[in-house]
């Protein structure tokens, strides 16, 4: 077992471990590197790449949210946009009211996160404390996203305002009256000063991928935590978990409410980033969408997740452009793709790099059998 | 002590002499899965600071036994008292801060979690962050596996996962430890280690609860013992008295 070169090593230990694929000091050059062609993005790719890749880098959000429950505490939910949904609506609402008084959104970005992860409070509660468990917990999750969809829908009467905001059924939330103030990309205030993020350019991209990146490396560092492990093994045996005195039930919960909370900071950057909130993200479609974008990518790594996640969304696009064949298309590979590797098509792509590296180094005659990591902590 | 006191009702499971209240009391337990009766009205006392063996045919309702002990299966009726208070509704995690631990019968280590992760998981609900280092070494070396921290659970040979799933039972350093069939699948002398173990966590005042088929380990612990027979307490006493008792032979010893 090698020791990582320090000091990069000491700095980045807390974020590896064996609940990670990509440990190595290759790996985080390779991640380097992409970081760095993805803050350069902008000077480099058009307009409209810019902003679809703001739109992909809040669906990976989205998407992380959805791994941590359901990868490392093994609770699938089949409605995960609706907290994605409530944040976006939370937000829309919040900074709708708030923006002429405040000057900028720091309460409606707070609401945005809070709003989703109350409401998985009070959802999980009920459903863990009630021992709800396995796909029951994946279909009461759905339902609720679809009634919430459902009364979104027929809030097109005028009635349905809320201060400033008006619900607006179909067309999506929208100002109560003309004088009342659009509904706002993301402006931060810092004191006096304000920093103001416009959805079509490339500052909201960057806050955005600061953003993405900050998530991803605070899920790797809760799951190669303690908390992680504890997380990890009321996944594997939650019975097993509770005789060692752990209240399963409060462990479930605090992920499920950090998985919303998360969820609903990916709504709150899409409503900002089209400045536009609309019932359809409770769907089934929406809601199904993110699980494959976990499933295919393997949901128990975060990486493997994002990758996914980016890939499936551009290949849409791509195909989108090919017409009517493209839903097919697209079809085949995700079946192909989980045919292939049901646990995870780019898990299995990490596994195959780490096999390799260890081959060609010479590292050993077998490489760990699911983790291609070199540098393991306890 | 009578060999075999057919076990009814509470007297017959205390032991004699004892005046001090039982640390688990066991009264009228019923365990019904569907139209299986696995626990049929069993009575069984366990004193405080004891070692006590659990012998019985398959399926005569063993681990079910220890399952109601330790909260993960509901009893259908009947109580179990810990030291003199009613924990028959208490769920699982409650009994395990009481000071309740298991080893299941199969081996349920957390297969994706390091040798290290799998111990930190039940040192961590009872000791704090700095001390668990020192501890886990400590566990390791008394079951002969230092050196194996970082490795997943699901690369350790068999043997290497049975004896970690004892260490991750003593890990909580628990006041009774239940252990289901712990030298299943253990050399000779790793089942004379795992009885010295046992022993020595007794010495400093663990009552512990062993069900095991392996009579050599049995004899070698010397302890009281009771057999299991159709869900209900069929026999009680010294090994010697139960390993004598032509009635135990018969339904289960006849090899012997
Ligand atoms: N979860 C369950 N569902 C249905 N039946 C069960 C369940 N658990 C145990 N049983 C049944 O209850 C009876 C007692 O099982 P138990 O596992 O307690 O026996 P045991 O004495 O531990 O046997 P062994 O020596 O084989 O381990 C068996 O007939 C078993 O099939
Ligand atoms: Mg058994």
């Amino acid at each position: 077992m090698r020791e990582p070169a320090k000091p990069f090593g000491r700095l980045l230990a807390p974020f590896n471990g064996q609940q990670t694929l990509g440990n190595s000091r290759f790996f985080w050059a390779c991640w380097l590197i992409i970081v760095v062609a993805l803050v350069l993005l902008p000077f480099i790719g058009t307009r409209y790449q810019v902003i679809t890749a703001s739109n992909f880098i809040i669906s990976a959000i989205l998407a992380l949210s959805l791994c941590l429950i359901w990868g490392f505490c093994g609770i699938l939910s089949l409605g995960q946009a609706a907290f994605y949904c409530i944040g976006g609506y939370a937000y829309g609402i919040v900074a709708m009211n708030l923006i002429e008084r405040h000057g900028n959104t720091n309460v409606a970005i707070l609401a945005g996160i809070a709003a989703p992860a109350l409401f998985a409070a009070v959802v999980g509660a009920l459903m863990f404390f009630s021992r709800l468990k396995g796909v029951y917990v994946a279909i009461l999750m759905l339902v609720t996203s679809l009634l919430l969809g459902l009364f979104m829908r027929q809030t097109a009467d005028p009635s349905y305002t809320m201060g400033a905001a008006y619900l607006g059924g179909m067309n999506g939330l929208s100002p109560a009256t003309a004088n009342d103030p659009q509904l706002p990309s993301i402006i931060l205030g810092f004191g006096e000063a304000v920093a103001e993020f416009d959805g079509r350019g490339a500052s909201f991209y960057w806050l955005v991928l600061g953003i993405g990146i900050a998530v991803y490396l605070a899920l790797r560092w809760v799951v190669n935590s303690s908390f992680g492990y504890v997380l990890v093994a009321v996944r594997e045996d939650p019975e097993r978990a509770e005789t060692f005195g752990y209240d399963v039930r409060l462990v479930q919960l605090g992920a499920f409410c950090l998985s919303a909370a998360i969820a609903g900071l990916a709504g709150t950057l899409y409503t900002a980033w089209g400045t536009y909130i609309h019932p359809d993200g409770f769907s089934v479609g929406a809601n199904i969408l993110v699980v494959i974008w976990v499933a295919v990518g393997g949901r128990k790594d975060l990486t493997a997740v994002i990758v996914a996640t980016m890939v499936l969304s551009w290949l849409s696009i791509e195909l989108a452009t090919w017409g009517e064949i493209s839903l097919l298309m697209l079809g085949f590979i995700l079946v192909g793709a989980m045919l292939a590797a049901p646990e995870g098509a780019f898990i299995a792509l990490g596994t195959g790099i780490g096999r390799l590296r260890a081959r060609l180094r010479g590292v050993g005659r077998k490489a760990p059998a699911v983790y291609g990591v070199q540098e393991l902590k306890p | 002590m009578n060999a075999v006191p057919r076990a009814q009702g509470l007297a017959a499971a205390q032991p004699a002499g004892t005046a001090a209240p039982p640390i688990l009391d066991v009264r009228d337990v019923h365990k019904v899965f569907g139209g299986i009766r696995a626990l049929n009205g069993l009575s069984i006392a366990i004193a405080d600071g004891e070692i006590h063996c659990v012998l019985g045919p398959n399926g005569a309702g063993k681990s079910t036994f220890f399952k109601t002990l330790m909260g993960t299966d509901r009893p259908t009726s009947g109580t179990i008292h810990y030291r003199g208070s009613d924990i028959t509704r208490l769920p699982a995690f409650r009994r395990a801060r009481l000071g309740l631990s298991v080893k299941f019968q199969n081996i349920r280590a957390f297969s994706d979690l390091t040798v290290y992760q799998n111990l930190f998981v039940p040192l961590r609900r009872h000791h704090g962050v700095g001390e668990i280092p020192g501890r886990v070494a400590a566990l390791l070396a008394r079951i002969g596996l230092s050196g194996t921290e970082t490795r997943l659970v699901k690369e350790l040979s068999h043997g290497q996962q049975q004896w970690l799933a004892i260490a991750m039972a003593m890990a909580s350093d628990p006041t009774v430890l239940l252990l289901d069939e712990p030298t299943a699948g253990m050399s000779v002398e790793e089942t004379d280690k795992s009885a010295a173990i046992i022993r020595d966590l007794n010495a400093h005042g663990v009552t512990i609860v062993v069900i095991e088929h392996d009579m050599t380990f049995i004899r070698a612990l010397a302890a009281r013992t009771s057999v299991l027979h159709y869900g209900k307490l069929f026999a009680q006493g010294s090994f010697d008295e139960i390993a004598a008792d032509a009635d135990v032979r018969r339904i289960y010893l006849g090899s012997l």
